[in-house]
């Protein structure tokens, strides 16, 4: 009998994020400024240049969304419209756009084509205060509307946007003599001039990765330091409880505006600097889809906690990017899939899981093999000497050889995958509610080869799906098992 | 205005057909607002579930027409299949994402209904393909039978149908709700749900229920949209649960007949913006009609004021 009382898992993964939060904050911020800050000099590849630039952007974006959701306790489901309004008035300023616009209104009428250019830095002055005007005027129905109406209002808006921006291409406007083309329509804004600083043109990725870097710092400071201030702790207090806010004497008409405004500020010019960072602007670039993917970011992150929106942001924007590597994709889900059998309490339970599940997997592939010999495929990876460089790379193909090893490789294996999916999902879910007892063990052996097996005929198949079923399933189990996020607070609901 | 009024009549008919798709989406939505005053984002998914089962139940049938097989009946079972399939669908939502996070801050369960909606659509992409499937009605109803009325307007007989079933569907509902006891049990657990327990009602059973009935509702508007407008996708649901919602919001949420009335408003008022301004800015439109709506009245056409308690 091993005497020794090892401490539940969970308080280590408390404890780490104890010692995380012991370190002063103002290091911990210029710690990580400094991590992302040094990254070009390690690399020159583009590619992660512009992964971290995204980092940046979206923990930007989702700072501005904590201090209207966070913060505020309003339900703006329009906010990523700010992001596009930002790029799209941007792109229409510092571009052919505009000139080419007027010189269609005018016709034969001016005497001479226009050709101008709005600088940069002017566009994004001008995005800033737009966005405040528009951020206001969207804020004013949060007056009179609260919680789900108001989600609605913005969701409204937000779609209005997309649609707008994906139309107004042929606008007939009165006193002008062709039809005016705003936003490019589905093909989007394109020709858009860099930003330029004081003679400075930021040209490439880099450049670009080191303004939203510095944007992002300035963002997250000034956020702080509000929050810290009598306006923010105002905000939170009402985002607690508007009521007993409005009863304690608080302004709430002119905070919610505030938090509207300052939310749609930062987002505004975010989406400016987007643009120019892109060339182009497109509707896609703001739809729902984004708009999930910041509210994801921010709960993963620890609604009304910063440091938690900068890490769901890293989090949610470099996951993904994983997700295209098939090898790396599946060193990921299997090592994640035996971490989490470590964390099973006694551990000789989840070693006896893992075993049971490599045995089970034998098993099944000699019965299939017996019976049906010419329902099975080959392995589909082979030891490839030349081609194969790094020693990582060398050792995720040996692994996907293991693994392939003791799972079911069929010919045809989209129909079967897909009837294996169907069963794997009420079977997940009812692992998930059974009580933990030698049964439930037991049947932990064929769910898990299940998920596996349809890991491998399916879910690499289509990363692109799969990455979403991810981030889906991500926020309904985090919700359950930690609503209060990775580094937030937990709320006690008073009843 | 010639041109207008020659117009009106065919404009309506269609709107009361996207209406009754759009009330019987709406009844869901404003049924689980009333009980949990939770947004269940996955409805609009489970609805286009909804139209995947009647699409397979169809194309299951199809040979047996030829061999003497009702179409009626073939349309009347998809539109079971469906509401049976949805309304269980509707109930493992509810065990799966919801019933652990009762009495959880409110935007808890929103982000885990936004999770769900994700993984419904994205299960279905993977199982079923991104590409779009055509109901073929033309083999249930002949595509030129319909009811003429002068040179006004033209019911076809699907659309006539659409309406038809809506509206059956919804007295069936109020039925329910009103005369039965069940029913008696939801509305004492959407005035109070502490209250009811206290009385007696078994709170989790109810909201069981509701979820079911709301589902099915769902799922037999997926079949009815799936007959007019053969395309179906897997990404049908967004929209449509968008339109749903607003159509339960301008009714005032949580109220039944409201949701009725706000469906075919909604209805009404797109297909009259398709009609008459243009069909570029249909959503645009309707989106823009309902921020002015809400402004000028937050809580709704049927929505009482609700008066806060401290």
């Amino acid at each position: 009998m091993s005497a020794t009382a090892t401490r539940p898992d969970e308080s280590s993964a408390n404890t780490l994020l104890k010692r995380f939060t012991a370190i002063p904050l103002k290091w911990r911020f210029v710690g990580f400024i400094t991590l992302l800050a040094i990254a070009p000099f390690f690399t020159n590849n583009n590619y992660i240049l512009r992964i971290l630039g995204n980092v940046c952007m979206f923990s930007t974006l989702a700072v501005a969304l904590n201090v209207v959701v966070g913060y505020a306790g309003l339900l703006d489901l329009g906010f990523v419209a700010f992001f596009g309004l930002g790029a799209y008035l941007y792109g229409l300023l510092s571009s052919p756009q505009l000139s080419a616009l007027i010189n269609a209104c005018l016709g034969d009428r001016a005497s001479a084509e226009f050709l101008f250019i709005v600088p940069g830095w002017f566009s994004l002055i001008v995005v800033a205060l737009v966005s405040v005007g528009f951020g206001l005027s969207l804020g004013s129905p949060s007056l009179r509307l609260s919680g789900d109406y108001l989600a609605i209002v913005t969701l409204g808006f937000g779609l209005i946007f997309v649609q707008l921006s994906n139309t107004l291409d042929r606008v007939e406007f009165p006193g002008c003599q062709q039809p005016l083309n705003l936003t490019g329509g589905a093909n989007g804004l394109l020709n858009i001039e860099p930003l330029r600083f004081f003679g400075f043109e930021l040209q490439t990725v880099t450049h670009y990765f080191y303004a939203l870097l510095i944007w992002m710092g300035i963002v997250l400071i000034a956020v702080h330091r509000l929050n810290q201030s009598r306006l923010g702790r105002a905000w939170r207090s009402m985002g607690e409880d508007a009521l007993a806010a409005e009863i304690m004497g608080m302004p709430t008409r002119r905070l919610k505006l505030l938090a509207f405004a300052t939310g749609s500020a930062i987002s505004g010019v975010t989406g400016g600097i987007f643009a120019a960072w892109q060339g182009s602007a497109f509707p896609q670039n703001f739809s729902v889809d984004v708009l999930i993917n910041m509210y994801a970011m921010m709960v993963l992150g620890g609604i009304g906690n910063l440091a938690g929106s900068v890490l769901g942001a890293s989090v949610l924007s470099i996951i993904p990017e994983l997700l295209r590597s098939p090898e790396l994709i599946r060193m990921i889900f299997y090592v994640g899939l035996g971490a989490g059998l470590m964390l099973v309490k006694p551990r000789r339970n989840g070693l006896a899981v893992l075993i049971g599940v490599i045995v089970f997997g034998l098993i099944v592939k000699w019965i299939v093999g017996a019976a049906a010999p010419d329902l099975l495929s080959g392995p589909t990876l082979k030891v490839a000497a030349e081609s194969i460089s790094t020693a990582f790379e060398r050792f995720s193909q040996q692994f996907g050889i293991f693994v392939q090893g003791w799972i079911l490789l069929l010919k045809d294996s989209t129909l079967i995958g897909n009837l294996a999916f169907v069963v794997l999902v009420p079977a997940l879910i009812a692992l998930s509610r059974l009580k933990a007892s030698r049964l439930k063990l037991i049947v932990t052996v064929p769910v898990l080869y299940l998920l596996a097996f349809v890991w491998e005929s399916r879910l690499t198949a289509e990363p692109a799906v799969t990455r979403l079923l991810l981030v889906g399933s991500l926020l309904v189990v985090m919700m359950i098992f930690r609503p209060h996020g990775l580094l937030g607070q937990r709320k006690v609901e008073i009843a | 205005m010639q041109d207008f009024l020659a117009q009106l009549p065919q404009q309506i008919i269609n709107g009361l057909t996207l209406g009754s798709v759009y009330a019987l989406i709406a009844l869901g939505y404003s049924m689980v607002y009333g009980i949990l005053q939770l947004l269940n984002f996955a409805h609009g998914d489970v609805y286009m579930v909804g139209a995947y089962i009647g699409f397979g139940v169809l194309t299951a049938l199809l040979p047996l027409i030829d061999t003497g097989l009702w179409p009626a009946m073939v349309i009347l079972l998809m539109i079971l299949a469906a509401m049976i399939g949805c309304g269980l669908l509707g109930v493992g939502i509810e065990w799966f994402a919801y019933r652990p996070l009762r009495n959880s801050p409110r935007i808890v369960p929103l982000i885990s209904a936004l999770g769900t909606s994700i993984l419904i659509q994205n299960a279905v992409q993977l199982t079923l393909t991104a590409q779009f499937r055509v109901y073929k009605t033309e083999k249930l109803i002949a595509l030129d039978s319909g009811l003429r009325l002068g040179d006004l307007a033209y019911i076809s007989t699907t659309r006539a149908l659409v309406i038809l079933a809506a509206i059956v569907l919804m007295i069936a509902l109020t039925y329910l709700v009103q005369r039965t006891k069940m029913g008696r049990a939801m509305r004492a657990v959407a005035i109070d749900r502490e209250a009811a327990a206290t009385m007696g009602v078994d709170v989790d059973r109810i909201i069981v229920f509701t979820f079911f009935i709301g589902s099915a509702l769902a799922g037999g508007a997926g079949v009815l949209t799936g007959l007019v407008f053969p395309r179906i996708f897997h990404t049908m649901g967004f929209n449509a649960g968008l339109k749903g919602f607003t159509a339960a919001v301008v009714g005032g949420i949580g109220n039944i007949p409201g949701a009725m009335l706000g469906g075919m408003l909604l209805g009404v008022v797109e297909a009259f913006t398709t009609g008459f301004v243009s069909p570029t800015f249909k959503e645009a439109i309707t989106f823009f009609v309902l921020i002015v709506f809400l402004l000028v009245r937050p809580r709704g056409l049927l929505g009482s004021t609700a008066l806060q308690k401290v």
